[in-house]
């Protein structure tokens, strides 16, 4: 089993808009890509996925519809609105100033 | 954010739907985790059994979403209020009295404050409200005090219009105003108008409904046969005509253009009822005198010009025309006052005192509320226990106990408003003259608008917040464990919760102290008041007002020199009537007033006061009237126009201008030591009599005979030998031959005169009396309550002292002694808040101290007397308890 971590608190948002801003998906199909494009480190657990979807959901920055899925079965889609793609864009910038801030205090020390 | 509310809505509304599309949701991830397994190689039951080990509970996940969007807190409101009245539901008689008390409290409340957004909260209709101001003559020495301020003359008015550059515009209007006789076209009719100067309509900013408002020309006397309609005289006088404007109407028997008609919203009233008419100033030589004050000054400032400003500019002017005009405007300056808040302020201190006193009412009902809800948390706390018990956070039952109370507070507040719209019509039936006829704010109707209903849930869900408080903190405390077991509420919890509810109690009493003494002194007030003698015989006397045609306006001869004779002829031969008489302004009625001079007499001086009242009377009005004459005669059938000047002074008169010296045949004139009028004969000296209210100082006053100076409008004064008011219809119909044309107005007996002029006393004497009966009441009943309430808990010790030989009236001593402790602390505390609130009552006192121990000591006894029946009431049923009956309780 490939080895796994637990998101930082406050990522699972970024990264859930972050995979809608690609198109249209469902709820599985997005923790299996978070999953695949992480090389298999994030995880995503069920038990945070939905309640934060639905919280996305409410706040406006992602909005939901139904449709078909691939093997023909009503799923319930999540794509981004456009409040979602302004957070999306400050907490992609907020991200990587922490990242950079913690890569330099790391490394000077 | 509306996002936000849509999905929370849809999740409570649309309930089944959106549960339905979270189990589809959450199904679909799980069957596609399980192919997923599946199709990596893995059984059908050992995929299922993976994907169900990570997913944990699926119920936790669905719930989590429904946290997320946003269900619970809507949905526990909910489940509260059920919950809440399925309680009321079960507590019939609880629910009733509460929300009764509840109602009793929040509907007087709601209609004083219905009242007050009527008379001090609507905004005046006037566009830029701000600008406008009232200008002022007044006192050099201190001119912005509000005590200071008098009405204006013409000639200053003009050299201030002329000097200023902060005010866009100025006008002047009478400040008496009078009735207008209206004839043709209809009955005949006397309406309420007003001179107004060319500006008027403008400075107030409104424009014409019809046709115009005045030129500048039309100022001058002659080309002043021109008016203007309000929009209720147009509509009911005229049917609402079209045409109207350029029409003639016959005014006071003169022919009269209509120029335009005001739109709807504009209703003028100042110091009078409403206004419906306007006409030009048309000045007369009368009005043309520096010292003739005897307007009202409006003035719309410029942009940007503040209040400040204005006032130290009027400063400057005022002290200009002083050193120009040293004799007329001696000592004299000039200031200005914002027109929205101008003469509200005595109004405001009423208001403000009610409001503050159904405030106390409604804290006594709060009060009651909460002891009842007390009470009932006793037999809640094994609820509220076993709640705890099963996890249930502080902050859980402190809001579901709070539901409840707001929502009994709530359904108290409908009752309320329900009370409040009986208790507005009520009001408006006796609503006092000073209410109504308010500066600029004429009060037909007390309307329930948005406002009342905004401010009636308020106070209901504070009143809900203030009642739950107290029970929903102590309904935490105590050991659960202890409370769980089966008879143990009557623990040592019990007894905290009896001294809570006795403070409770005494709070009740010291604000019923509160209310009731300020009754109380209003009652004595009004009660000194009335015991004062007017100084004239108001039994059997009918008055009405009528006009007379008068060219010069209230300066020169009479225009019908035999009016005096005419109503001797008339209604003097009328059986019945021992004598008929009339006078221009009655006592109680208001003033006019003139400067005098004594012949050969220092004059007082500008700042003195060298003024007296002004009266024209017809003969025999002292004996109609029933004053005394102390001195000389009264004014007689041969005080005719071209006989010797005369006229009767009163004491405070001869006082004033002649000291210790006989003023009888002394001279004096009108206006100042170098005016130029005729010298009057000083023939009688009356007894003093009340002119502005029994409560106001006697000024000066003297009585000309109507025959040598003429007035536009009097009153008449019929002395009966029975019920005056039966001599109406035939007194009416006497006039009515001498000039069919002229209208009476303002039928009233002299009794009637006597007791509206302590009106602005007597409505909030009545209204404290009855927020007072009702606070009596409130206290009554939760003085029994506590009192019962206890009572019922101690049945066992009661039972236990008596089995031991206590007599029932040791009983009784003990239940009654009990509350006897904290209703004296609550009357101790009471007398404390009476003393320190009577502020809010000092301008309506009179003869009265609001220390009064008679008022004070009276309250106390009331409120001892309730206090007891009302614990006597259980006491006896203490003193009925059989003791083996209540120790088999044990």
């Amino acid at each position: 089993m490939t080895e796994r971590i637990d998101l930082p608190q406050g990522t699972l948002d970024l990264l859930i808009l972050r995979t809608v801003a690609l198109g249209p998906q469902h709820g599985w199909a997005i923790s299996e890509r978070i999953h695949q494009v992480s090389s298999k480190v994030l995880q995503v657990q069920q038990g945070t996925l939905y309640p934060a979807l639905h919280r996305l959901e409410r706040r406006g920055w992602i909005k939901a519809r139904w449709g078909a899925s691939e093997n023909n079965r009503r799923a319930k889609y999540y794509e981004l609105t456009k409040s979602g793609r302004k957070q999306l864009e400050t907490e992609e910038s907020e991200w990587k100033k922490l990242t950079a801030a913690i890569a330099q205090v790391l490394e000077t020390t | 954010m509306l996002n936000d509310i849509l999905i929370r809505l849809r999740a409570m509304f649309r309930r089944k739907r959106v549960e339905g599309e979270l189990d589809d949701e959450i199904r679909f991830h799980f069957d596609r985790q399980v192919e997923k397994y599946v199709r990596e190689g893995m059984a059908d039951d050992e995929a299922r059994r993976r994907a169900k080990l990570e997913f944990g509970g699926m119920d936790q996940v669905k719930e989590e979403c429904r946290d997320a969007r946003g269900v619970e807190f809507l949905e526990t409101f909910f489940q509260d209020m059920k919950f809440g009245l399925r309680m009321l539901r079960k507590a019939p008689g609880f629910a009733a009295v509460a929300i009764l008390t509840l109602a009793l409290g929040i509907g007087a409340n709601t209609t004083i404050f219905s009242v007050i957004n009527t008379v001090l909260l609507r905004p005046l209709p006037f566009p830029n409200l701000d600008r406008l101001v009232l200008v002022w003559e007044t006192d050099a020495s201190k001119p912005d005090d509000p005590d200071s301020f008098n009405i204006v003359s013409a000639p200053n008015f003009w050299d201030w219009e002329k000097q200023n550059d902060i005010f866009e515009k100025m006008a002047i209007f009478d400040s008496a105003g009078r009735g207008y006789n209206l004839s043709r076209g209809g009955e005949p009719e006397r309406v309420s108008g007003v001179r107004v100067s060319a500006d008027f309509f403008r400075v107030l900013g409104i424009e014409p409904l019809l046709g115009r408002t005045f030129l500048p020309e039309e100022e001058t006397a002659g080309r002043d046969r021109e008016v203007v309609l309000s929009y209720a005289l147009w509509m009911r006088r005229y049917g609402g005509d079209p045409q109207i404007v350029g029409k003639q109407i016959r005014i006071d028997g003169e022919d009269s253009t209509v120029v335009g008609v005001m739109p709807q919203k504009f209703r003028f009233q100042f110091w009078s009822h409403e206004r419906e008419l306007w006409v030009p100033m048309g000045y007369t030589e009368g009005d043309r005198g520096r010292d003739s004050n005897s307007f009202l000054c409006i003035a719309r400032l410029k942009h940007g010009v503040t209040i400040a400003q204005a006032r130290t500019e009027m400063h400057t002017i005022g002290q200009r025309l002083m050193q120009e005009y040293p004799k007329e405007d001696h000592g004299m300056s000039a200031t200005v006052e914002p027109l929205a808040t101008a003469g509200m302020q005595e109004v405001q201190k009423t208001l403000m005192a009610l409001l503050a006193a159904v405030g106390f009412v409604l804290l006594i009902a709060c009060v009651n509320v909460t002891n009842l809800m007390l009470a009932r948390s006793a037999t809640r706390n094994k609820e509220i226990a076993m709640r705890r018990a099963l996890g249930a956070r502080r902050l859980r039952i402190l809001r579901q106990l709070l539901t409840e109370s707001v929502l009994l507070a709530t359904l108290g507040g409908v009752a309320g408003l329900l009370l409040a719209l009986g208790g507005v019509r009520l009001l408006g039936s006796i609503l006092p003259d000073a209410l109504r006829s308010s500066p600029l704010r004429p009060v037909t109707e007390i309307p329930l608008d948005t406002r009342v209903f905004l401010f009636a849930l308020g106070i209901s869900c504070a009143a809900g917040i203030l009642c739950g408080l107290v029970p929903a903190f102590t309904a935490y405390k105590g050991d659960v464990n202890g409370l769980l077991k089966e008879g143990a509420s009557r623990g040592s919890t019990e007894s905290g919760g009896r001294r809570l509810r006795n403070v409770l109690a005494a709070a009740e009493v010291a604000l019923a102290v509160v209310l009731i003494a300020g009754a109380g002194l209003l009652i004595t007030s009004v009660a000194r008041l009335l015991g004062v003698d007017p100084g004239f015989n108001t039994k059997n006397a009918l008055v009405m007002g009528i006009t007379t045609p008068q060219v010069d306006l209230y300066y020169g001869p009479p225009t019908n020199e035999l009016f005096c004779e005419q109503l001797q002829q008339h209604v003097g031969s009328i059986p019945g009537v021992l004598s008929v008489s009339s006078i221009s302004t009655l006592p109680l009625a208001g003033m006019a007033t003139r400067a005098v001079t004594a012949e050969g007499e220092p004059y007082p001086g500008r700042d003195n006061n060298p003024w007296g009242k002004y009266n024209l009377a017809c003969p025999s009005y002292f004996r109609t009237m029933g004053i005394p004459i102390i001195e000389g005669r009264e004014l007689l059938d041969r005080d005719a126009v071209d006989s010797e000047q005369v006229a009767v002074i009163n004491e405070s008169m001869a006082h004033k201008y002649w000291g210790k010296k006989d003023p009888l045949g002394r001279r004096f004139k009108i206006g100042h030591p170098d005016s130029t009028g005729p010298w009057i004969t000083v023939v009688g000296i009356s007894r003093d009599n009340y002119q502005r209210g029994l409560d106001r100082s006697i000024y000066p006053e003297f009585f000309r005979p109507f025959t040598q100076a003429g007035w536009p409008v009097m009153t008449i004064i019929v002395r009966t030998a029975s019920s005056p008011l039966a001599f109406t219809q035939v007194v009416k119909k006497a006039l009515a031959e001498v000039n069919p044309d002229v209208p009476v107005s303002g039928i009233q007996t002299l009794d009637d005169i006597v007791t509206d002029s302590v009106g602005d006393r007597r409505f909030p004497m009545l209204l404290l009396s009855a927020f007072g009966v009702l606070a009596l009441a409130l206290a009554g009943i939760g003085i029994y309550g506590v009192v019962s309430y206890g009572v019922s808990q101690r049945t066992q010790e009661i039972g236990v002292r008596m089995a031991f030989g206590a007599q029932p009236r040791d009983v009784v001593k003990l239940v009654v002694g009990g509350s006897m402790a904290w209703t004296l602390a609550g009357i101790g505390a009471g007398i404390l808040g009476a003393l320190g609130t009577a502020r809010l009552l000092s301008g309506l006192l009179f003869g009265v101290k609001a220390t009064d121990p008679f008022v004070l000591g009276g309250v106390s006894l009331l409120l001892l007397a309730v206090a007891m029946a009302a614990s006597y009431i259980p006491a006896r049923r203490a003193m009925r308890v059989d003791p083996m009956v209540a120790l088999r309780y044990e």
